[in-house]
């Protein structure tokens, strides 16, 4: 798994939670927040690409990302 | 229509989805020519070594401006509350009322339990992945959420629960909250009970629910009143009425469909499904007693009659002990089924249009009713004014209540 495939699940899942960012062209400097994502969203975004990975971690572990790179880096190094 | 003093309380906007058909139009016609969806069910998580007969909805249609993402989380009992809210919002044209002074009591408790069976069936064993947004819409409170979001509501909201009751309770708690000056709208809801295989087997366990007698021909299942009634039938539906005094909503030019002129609840002092001849008729006595009306002064009566046996015959008796017996009477669950939650606000509707159309519709598999002295509606659709109308709700634990309208 490289950080370009947690990447585009992290945004699979951002578009089936906020399914208005449909056509949004995400990158690694989108913070999710600023997309509109809520705590709850956000909250939801991390378990479904948990789920995707079958990472059973901590969430309180992938808190503090500032945006979807940072994140992405969060999930890589729990792999 | 009759003009209200300017205390009296009216309904100004409603709401209605129910297996036969969704919106007010489409619903007065299926009344009227008695149709019904009743079938063996196959939503997700209704069957599990059964074939339980239902009535469900098929296709529900969403308005455009309830977003994809707001549906993503709702559970289908929200759904269905939301798209049903947005009618009688758009009917009574609520947008123009300031959103502190709008209420929203949603009756139900417990109205989402096929969605919770089936996330509890994915995530068994693996619960470290269970949705975080499981733990907002576990709770009913999440239909109030969902729905004053939605709407912008920002005056009161709660549930109440009353068991098959609840639709009208909602309605008795959203006249309280007007008549104490705490808003001057106050929408009442009629949830939708998405009930599971789980509540399902219970409910045939106690007796409540149809058996397997009409396994082979579902459409005849249903059928309150008649000798070969068996139990009730469910029925998907959720109702929502939007109540406010008639000197408001004469200020802001709102349409009127009918007035509420009495109310009443009594309770049983029992815990247990079983009817109380003495409960429902101190119910229909304060309800009249409260609107200033004689018995000889109902119209129509639409009954609660399930097609339990005994709900049935108690229901009867009362109605003849409360010298109602020259009303007319049809059964509004032989065409929606039984909405449990849903049901006291969705029969109540069913008496607007009724005496908004002055028409009263048929009643399905209406053959020999057991007691044949009623002054029934059978087979056919009528013609009558009805002016006051008797609307009877029971629920499990002993709870009975009652709303007349007058138009």
């Amino acid at each position: 798994m490289n950080k370009d495939t947690i990447f585009e699940l992290i945004v699979k899942h951002t578009r089936e939670v906020i399914p208005e960012l449909e056509g949004h062209a995400f990158s690694r400097t989108d913070a999710l927040k600023e997309l509109g994502a809520n705590s709850v969203d956000r909250a939801e975004i991390v378990q479904l690409t948990l789920e995707a990975l079958s990472l059973d971690v901590p969430k309180i572990e992938l808190f503090g990302a500032q945006n979807i790179d940072q994140l992405v880096d969060l999930f890589y190094e729990k792999l | 229509m009759k003009s209200y003093d300017h205390q009296e309380l009216v309904i100004t906007g409603i709401g209605i989805t129910t297996a036969v058909g969704q919106g007010k139009e489409a619903v007065t016609n299926a009344l009227l020519e008695g149709c019904h969806a009743f079938r063996i069910m196959e939503r997700p998580g209704r069957q599990e070594a059964s074939a339980f007969i239902g009535a469900e909805i098929d296709g529900l249609i969403y308005p455009p401006d309830i977003s994809k993402k707001t549906l993503r989380t709702a559970s289908y009992a929200a759904e269905v509350a939301l798209v049903t809210l947005h009618e009688a919002w758009e009917d009574a044209q609520l947008q123009h009322v300031d959103p502190t002074r709008v209420g929203l009591i949603i009756g139900g408790s417990n109205v989402q339990q096929r969605d919770h069976t089936m996330l509890q069936d994915n995530y068994r064993g693996r619960t470290q992945f269970i949705r975080p947004t499981y733990g907002l819409s576990f709770m009913d409170s999440d239909l109030c959420g969902l729905c004053t979001e939605q709407f912008g509501i920002r005056g009161l909201a709660h549930t109440v629960g009353g068991a098959s009751a609840s639709g009208q309770l909602a309605i008795l708690s959203a006249i309280q909250a007007v008549l104490s000056g705490e808003v001057d709208v106050c929408i009442a809801i009629g949830s939708l009970m998405d009930l599971s295989y789980w509540e399902f087997h219970g409910l045939r366990a106690l007796g409540a629910m149809g058996t397997t007698k009409f396994a082979d021909n579902p459409t005849e299942a249903c059928r309150p009143f008649d000798r070969e009634h068996d139990g009730f039938i469910y029925g998907e539906c959720c109702g929502a009425l939007v109540i406010e005094r008639s000197s408001f909503a004469s200020q802001r030019h709102a349409s009127l469909y009918a007035g509420i002129a009495g109310w009443g609840m009594t309770m049983d002092a029992n815990r247990n499904p079983n009817p109380s001849l003495e409960g429902e008729c101190t119910v229909i006595r304060k309800a009249l007693n409260k609107a200033g009306l004689l018995p000889k002064d109902i119209d129509y009566i639409n009954p609660h009659g399930t097609g339990s046996l005994i709900g049935d015959e108690i229901e009867l008796e009362a109605i003849q002990t409360c010298n109602l017996s020259h009303a007319y009477m049809n059964t509004t669950k032989s065409i929606f089924g039984h909405g449990l939650t849903g049901a006291g606000a969705v029969e109540l509707i069913a008496t607007i249009l009724q005496m908004e159309t002055g028409m009263l519709h048929p009643s399905r598999n209406l053959i020999n009713p057991i007691v044949p002295g009623m002054n029934w509606v059978k087979e056919q659709a009528i013609a009558h004014p009805v002016h006051y109308a008797l609307s009877l709700s029971f629920g499990f634990g002993g709870i009975n209540t009652a709303i007349c309208l007058q138009r």
